[in-house]
């Protein structure tokens, strides 16, 4: 059943995808990156560069609304208006800006907020809504009637994706993948083109160079764009971002040849080194180090130290651009009829693993602190080859009981390296 | 069409087993799915009645009887109640076959020893099948099964035919307190009746399912009878959503029961921590 394509339209790549592992363990699953032969390779990237003016990229979103293709893009809210900024407790923290940024689907209204403060909520719901419908049921007579969702979509721009949100979709493509196609997810990931924009870094939350990814990463994303003067410097990395601009190409022109050329250059350059070093400087960890220590310290004190100051609400969950577990809830909508829709769910609560029977096997909330960690740090690379973290610092930022995963992480790089000392002593006194 | 949406199937009979435990015999309405449906033992599916949603269970009929598939549940929860309100012809929903299996084809001439206890002779009561269908090739079958009283023993018929076959060796068991006036069989918790019943290690296996207490004074009582870990496999069961390694909370440690089980080694379970 899970090794069908039933809507048989998936293109022939799509069958790397569908490898049933069937339980093995594999630290190389497939993931969408893999299987388009180098469509999105980090070794051989497409770098065409072009420059953008202020003045194109508005005529550029005006074209695409007037066309009707759907933009996704960071605008400013009102911190209590937006659903997304209220989910992400902005409005009840004291000291917050009247204004917020969130992703939007533009409609012409927004004020587009590029290269602004960094978005409440990440791109996380425009790829696996915060509920969406799975399928409708309507029962006549005896029989009952389904109505699949929908798992194809219209072609549509994220424009000034953070880099750390856009790569969060790339390394959760291989668990949407892993054994068989989630087509729902599949579906919207190959509608979507994404524009992402250099970020100078947002505040001492960040910490993506220290997870693999980075301020000016293009990992996820077809295009990554850097503010230079008067408009942004354009690099495309995938095909599908070169198809976008040539789509497009009288808003953009050709680097080469390009009076001042170098001096944008220049400046992207320096943008973007100075926000690596700026994050840098935030959090540095030896990534493998850490993972074999969460590996092997399951019950370690600083584990539930730091697990029982949680207060289980979920929110790290709720903002995390990776975290991507989800519950199935069947919403009936009178006698006979309804939908069954997949929610964002949360291992932070008790109920995410209770038993019918009353049994839980994770009852108290440092062991679900645990469990967030090592999903993320042990148990994703693991199986993916990778963290489930770009270093988004979402967390951090929205954790009311004062969890910081730059100080645990820090905290646990400082205990593993002790232990490497330790270790190394004990091999010299030998 | 996603990898949630469920196939149609007609309960096309349904028994009770206990007061509260119920099997539900299904049809699946598709005429293409139905004809290349198979399955292996020890394979879950999730069922769903549309309203209540969906939850998992293992298939509780063989892999050789593919006719129709059965699952037994019993009534705790809010799935199971209105699992429990389905009647003969009513359509409910069935996603799977998922997860790993036996390996019966690594047990060819080996003894097979099987101890359930409760509803937990589900899982197990679809190997016995299997097995029993494929009767030449295994060495001696023996069966301990036990509940808290006659009142809850599961299949009852089944175990009359399994006790009446010369080729197994079935004891059946209640629990202190649990057998009536009339009861034939034995009284005494499952670990201690496997353990006087001393079934051979040797070139054997063990499959064991029920209650984890019962697993947890059986195990070293296998272990006594000199049955290696790896020759003791158990099924496990969490709460699952998708059944399709997604939904991220079936994992005990990094291994994740939807896909790398249900079907575990005793000496697998060692490795992994208690969360489960």
């Amino acid at each position: 059943m899970t090794e069908e394509h039933p809507n048989g339209e998936r293109p022939a790549d799509a069958s790397g995808r569908d490898e049933r592992t069937d339980g093995e363990r594999s630290a190389d699953v497939p993931g969408r990156d893999e299987r388009t032969d180098g469509e999105r390779s980090a070794d051989a990237p497409v770098r065409d560069e072009l420059f953008l003016s202020t003045e194109s990229l508005a005529a550029l979103v005006d074209g695409l609304l007037t066309a009707g293709t759907e933009v996704i893009a960071p605008v400013v809210v009102g911190a209590c208006d937006s659903p997304a900024a209220m989910a992400s407790a902005a409005c009840l923290r004291p000291g917050v800006a009247a204004e917020q940024v969130d992703y939007a689907v533009l409609d012409g209204e927004h004020r587009l907020a590029l290269g602004e403060a960094m978005p409440n909520l990440s791109l996380k719901s425009f790829f696996l809504p915060q509920n969406e419908a799975l399928l409708c049921w309507r029962q006549r007579g005896g029989a009952i009637d389904l109505q699949a969702a929908p798992t194809e979509h219209a072609p549509r721009l994220v424009l000034g994706a953070k880099p750390c949100d856009a790569a969060a979709l790339e390394v959760v493509d291989k668990v949407m993948n892993w054994g068989c196609a989630d087509e729902l997810w599949n579906g919207r990931r190959d509608a979507t083109t994404i524009f992402a924009l250099a970020c100078p870094m947002e505040d001492d939350s960040c910490f993506c160079t220290a997870v693999g990814a980075a301020p000016d990463g293009t990992r996820g994303a077809d295009a990554l764009i850097t503010p230079v003067e008067g408009g942004y410097l354009v690099s495309v990395t995938t095909e599908k971002g070169r198809a976008f601009l040539d789509a497009h190409s009288d808003r953009f022109v050709a680097l080469e040849g390009l009076a001042g050329a170098e001096a944008l250059r220049a400046q992207a350059e320096a943008f973007r080194a100075e926000a690596h070093a700026r994050v840098a400087a935030n959090l540095q960890i030896d990534a493998a180090s850490v993972r074999q220590w969460i590996e092997t310290h399951y019950d370690d004190p600083l584990l539930t130290a730091l697990g029982v100051r949680c207060n289980g609400c979920g929110a790290c969950s709720s903002v995390c651009p990776t975290c991507h577990c989800f519950d199935i809830v069947d919403e009936p909508d009178g006698v006979g009829s309804g939908t069954r829709r997949r929610c964002w769910d949360t291992c932070q609560t008790g109920k995410f693993t209770a038993h019918a029977s009353g049994h839980n096997p994770r009852e108290d909330q440092n062991v679900r602190f645990r469990q967030r960690i090592n999903h993320k740090f042990a148990i994703y690379p693991l199986r993916f080859g990778e963290v489930l973290c770009t270093g988004c610092g979402r967390c951090t930022r929205v954790c009311h009981a004062g969890q910081d995963l730059v100080e645990i992480l820090a905290a646990i790089d400082v205990d593993a390296r002790r232990g490497d000392l330790d270790a190394a002593a004990e091999g010299d006194a030998a | 069409m996603s990898i949630y949406q469920p196939q149609l199937a007609t309960v096309v009979d349904l028994i009770d087993e206990t007061v509260d435990t119920r099997t539900l015999r299904l049809e699946l309405q598709d005429q293409t799915f139905r004809e290349s449906f198979g399955f292996r033992a020890g394979q879950f599916g999730l069922y769903s009645v549309f309203g209540a949603g969906e939850a998992t269970f293992c298939i509780a009929s063989p892999p050789t009887r593919t006719d129709a598939i059965e699952c037994t549940f019993k009534l705790v929860g809010k799935l199971t109640t209105a699992l429990r309100e389905v009647n003969i012809g009513d359509t409910i929903g069935f996603r799977g076959p998922y997860g790993n299996s036996f390996p019966l084809d690594d047990w060819q001439g080996k003894d097979i020893v099987f101890v359930a206890g409760g509803i937990g002779l589900a899982p197990v009561r679809c190997v016995i099948w299997n097995v029993l269908d494929r009767r030449d090739e295994f060495g001696n079958v023996t069966i301990v099964y036990g509940a808290r009283s006659v009142a809850d023993l599961v299949y009852k018929r089944e175990l009359e035919q399994w006790a009446a076959r010369d080729d197994v060796t079935m004891v059946t068991t209640v629990d202190p307190g649990g057998e009536t006036p009339e009861w034939a069989g034995r009284v005494g918790f499952v670990p201690t009746v496997l353990g006087e019943l001393a079934p051979s290690a040797e070139n054997a296996v063990a499959v064991i399912c029920g209650p984890p207490v019962m697993i947890k004074f059986s195990f070293p009582v296998l272990e006594k009878l000199g049955f290696a870990d790896d020759a003791v496999f158990t099924t496990l069961e969490m709460r699952m959503k998708c059944g399709v390694g997604k939904c991220g909370r079936c994992n005990i440690g990094p291994v994740y029961v939807c896909k790398d089980g249900p079907v575990f080694t005793a000496a697998q379970l060692k490795t992994l921590p208690a969360e489960y």
